[in-house]
């Protein structure tokens, strides 16, 4: 069975990409979002097992965002994705509840497929 | 004004003149009557002697002509009016000219009192003529009340020609008041007045000696000698009035002796007050004093210099600025002088277009006009002095305040590019390297080479977004903004080629301004060490104390390093300098190289 993304990015186009990228890796990308309040609303609405989520969102954090999904009785596993690297992100990340982090350059088929798997 | 002036002398000297007339004349048995029940005497028929008719009209001549005087030389105080007043209400309470009109007699019943609460309203106001205290003011306010309503009982009841005085021969010629109602004895209601006369000037010779006692030491001096005096009008006063209660019969003040001791009380008065105002002590010993203080005085303390010789520690000094038109204290702090009215007053030295400085003291320096002026020009090459540490002051802080705005304004503008760099460009080639991904698993691996160009495509826009990240990251870090120090010094150490142990970091976040420069610092300090020190580590300390931020980096290389101009290290000195900060750089001998650094996050917090 297809598992169920949801798209969490500020910049269309990377959604668009990575969304075309997700769905070659055999994922279901059930929706998008370009902000953490609309983010939460569309992980309550649609109940996604996967959510790829950019960590500077214009309205908020998206540690905070993972942080409140972690507290969702339906909680999803979050890949946490940002242009900046884990050192330059510091200790809050490391403290996050989300289950893997990749850089966005790092982003690639092989590396999905690996975090859906269980990988961190 | 002037004419106004010129009236109110003229009255003044034709009322006076017309009392003498009077007096000589001999109207004096009609109207000694009125005088008696109002003030001055008891007893019996009593002619002025001439000769005291003619002293008493001088006194009040002159005290008339120096009270217009005094208005005219000073119309910012109301002494020379009340000085005026005095003589005048004296005359009108003492209708002993017109004992037979009813008129007068009313005019001079009422204004029984006045003369005196005039001479006190006088006299705890100078040399402004205006209150100092709250209490003086009142004490004044009801003193004039009282003038008043002492007044009412013998302008309804009072007869001169009253059987309740048996000692009085019948007095025919003598007229009613105005406003007289019925005739009653009114004995005991004067004596019941005069008691509170004597509380009244025991409560005034307190206010005055409190007066005296709270005066600034110029003060104390102008206004000492007509204390005096007017202390002994109160002695006199009150033991006419304390007399008159425990013997009613006794006549004082038929003394000859008695009455003339009044005369020169009076010209006493007059004479002390106006010659305070009118020709005020050079005080030359002060100003050679002066002169040899300054001789001593370092900068910053021609105030103190100036106080202690114009006696009034309560000077302030403003010094004038041209450029900004506006007077500033030694500090380069603006100073507003105050309003006219505002119980100081303001002297400005040098000429009125092109003052040096403005003294802010005590009005009762205006009596001492030379001793001002003569302190300001002994004092005028230090207060130019003093004037030009005060303007290089204000101009020193404002390059400082300026030099650390363009800092914090470049860390802006770098934090700016580094944004606008990651939410732009970077985000755009990440997008890239997505689609050339995408592309290349459609392409699929035999393509005619294809899917390699698309890898190798790949590679090379790693490499590029790589590049660009650093770039950024050297722009502005935005762990450093985001995160704080801590974090972006680890990023730093990370980034080192050569281990660097981070010993101390403070938790607390500091103003942006000095937290760029800290990270900046230890991001340079880092550079040299790996380029030129030849170190096997590094070690980075951030402490805060006593308001500052200190940055130790210290290496186990060769040394030699120094900030040389146009260096990394200079431009980091310059950046250091504009937050007021310090960077010293040990490099001798072969014990490594120890930079220090010194950031006041206090003083750059409020900016």
């Amino acid at each position: 069975m297809r598992r169920r993304v949801l798209v969490v990015d500020d910049h269309p186009s990377f959604r668009r990409f990575a969304t075309r990228l997700l769905q070659s890796g055999g994922f279901e990308v059930v929706g998008e979002a370009e902000d953490g309040a609309s983010a939460l609303a569309a992980a309550r609405r649609l109940q996604p097992e996967l959510v790829l989520l950019d960590v500077l969102l214009p309205d908020m954090s998206g540690l905070a965002v993972a942080e409140a999904l972690a507290r969702d009785s339906h909680h999803p596993r979050v890949l946490l994705v940002s242009s900046r690297s884990a050192s330059e992100l510091g200790a809050a990340l490391e403290e996050s509840p989300a289950a893997g982090f990749l850089t966005k350059s790092e982003l690639t088929a092989e590396a999905l497929a690996a975090f859906a798997d269980g990988a961190p | 004004v002037r004419a106004v002036r010129l009236g109110v002398w003229a009255a003044g000297a034709a009322l006076c003149t017309a009392v003498l007339v009077g007096t000589i004349r001999g109207h004096v048995v009609a109207a000694y009557f009125v005088g008696n029940a109002l003030s001055t005497s008891t007893g019996e028929v009593f002619v002025v002697p001439h000769s005291q008719a003619y002293a008493g009209y001088l006194v009040a001549l002159v005290t008339i002509t120096l009270g217009v005087l005094v208005w005219e030389r000073r119309p910012d105080s109301r002494t020379g009016i009340l000085l005026v007043a005095f003589p005048l209400a004296g005359v009108l309470a003492d209708p002993i000219v017109f004992a037979g009109s009813r008129f007068a007699v009313t005019i001079g019943l009422a204004g029984a009192w006045l003369g005196a609460v005039i001479a006190a309203h006088l006299i705890l106001s100078y040399p402004t003529g205006r209150f100092t205290s709250q209490l003086d003011r009142g004490f004044v306010a009801v003193g004039y009340g009282f003038a008043l309503v002492s007044a009412v009982p013998f302008l309804l009841f009072f007869d001169p020609r009253t059987p309740h005085y048996p000692w009085f021969p019948e007095c025919y010629s003598c007229a009613l008041p105005l406003t007289h109602v019925a005739w009653h004895d009114v004995t005991g209601v004067r004596h019941v007045l005069n008691g509170v006369g004597v509380a009244l000037i025991v409560l005034y010779t307190a206010l005055l000696l409190r007066k005296i006692v709270r005066a600034v030491p110029v003060a104390r001096s102008v206004a000492l000698p007509l204390a005096v005096v007017a202390f002994l009008a109160a002695a006199r006063f009150a033991t006419l009035l304390g007399l008159r209660l425990v013997a009613p019969s006794s006549n004082v003040s038929w003394n000859s002796a008695w009455d003339w001791s009044g005369t020169f009380v009076t010209l006493a008065i007059s004479l002390t007050l106006a010659a305070g105002m009118l020709w005020g002590g050079a005080g030359r010993g002060a100003v050679a004093d002066l002169v040899v203080a300054l001789e001593r005085t370092p900068p910053g303390s021609v105030r103190a210099a100036l106080a202690r010789a114009l006696g009034d520690p309560s000077l302030e000094l403003g010094l004038w600025l041209p450029e900004r038109r506006a007077y500033v204290d030694r500090e380069g702090r603006p100073l507003e002088l105050p309003a006219a009215n505002s119980g100081r007053a303001v002297t400005v030295l040098g000429p009125a277009d092109a003052p040096v400085a403005a003294l802010v003291h005590d009005p009762a320096l205006l009596e001492r006009p030379r001793l001002l002026q003569a302190a300001g020009a002994a004092a005028r090459l230090a207060l130019e002095n003093e004037r030009l540490h005060a303007e290089l002051r204000l101009q020193l802080d404002e390059v400082r305040a300026s030099r650390a705005r363009i800092v914090t304004a470049g860390d802006e503008e770098r934090r700016r590019l580094e944004r606008d760099l990651h939410d732009g460009a970077q985000q755009r080639l990440l997008s890239l390297g997505l689609a050339l991904q995408l592309a290349r698993a459609e392409v699929g691996p035999g393509a005619n080479g294809a899917a390699t160009l698309l890898g190798e495509a790949e590679a090379e826009l790693a490499a590029a977004l790589e590049e660009l990240r650093e770039l950024a990251q050297g722009i502005h870090p935005a762990v450093l903004t985001e995160h704080g120090l801590g974090p972006a010094l680890k990023t730093l150490a990370a980034r080192s080629p050569l281990p660097v142990e981070i010993t101390h970091v403070p938790d607390q976040r500091l103003p942006a301004p000095v937290e760029a420069a800290a990270y900046f610092v230890v991001s340079e300090a880092l550079a040299n060490v790996a380029k030129h020190a030849h170190a096997s580590a590094a070690d980075v300390s951030v402490t805060c104390e006593d308001g500052s931020l200190i940055v130790e980096v210290e290496d186990d290389g060769v040394g030699g390093a120094e900030p040389r101009t146009g260096s990394g290290l200079a431009g980091l000195a310059d950046r250091v300098h504009a937050l007021d900060g310090w960077l010293t750089i040990d490099s001798a001998g072969d014990h490594g190289t120890r930079l220090h650094a010194g950031l006041p996050y206090a003083v750059a917090a409020e900016r």
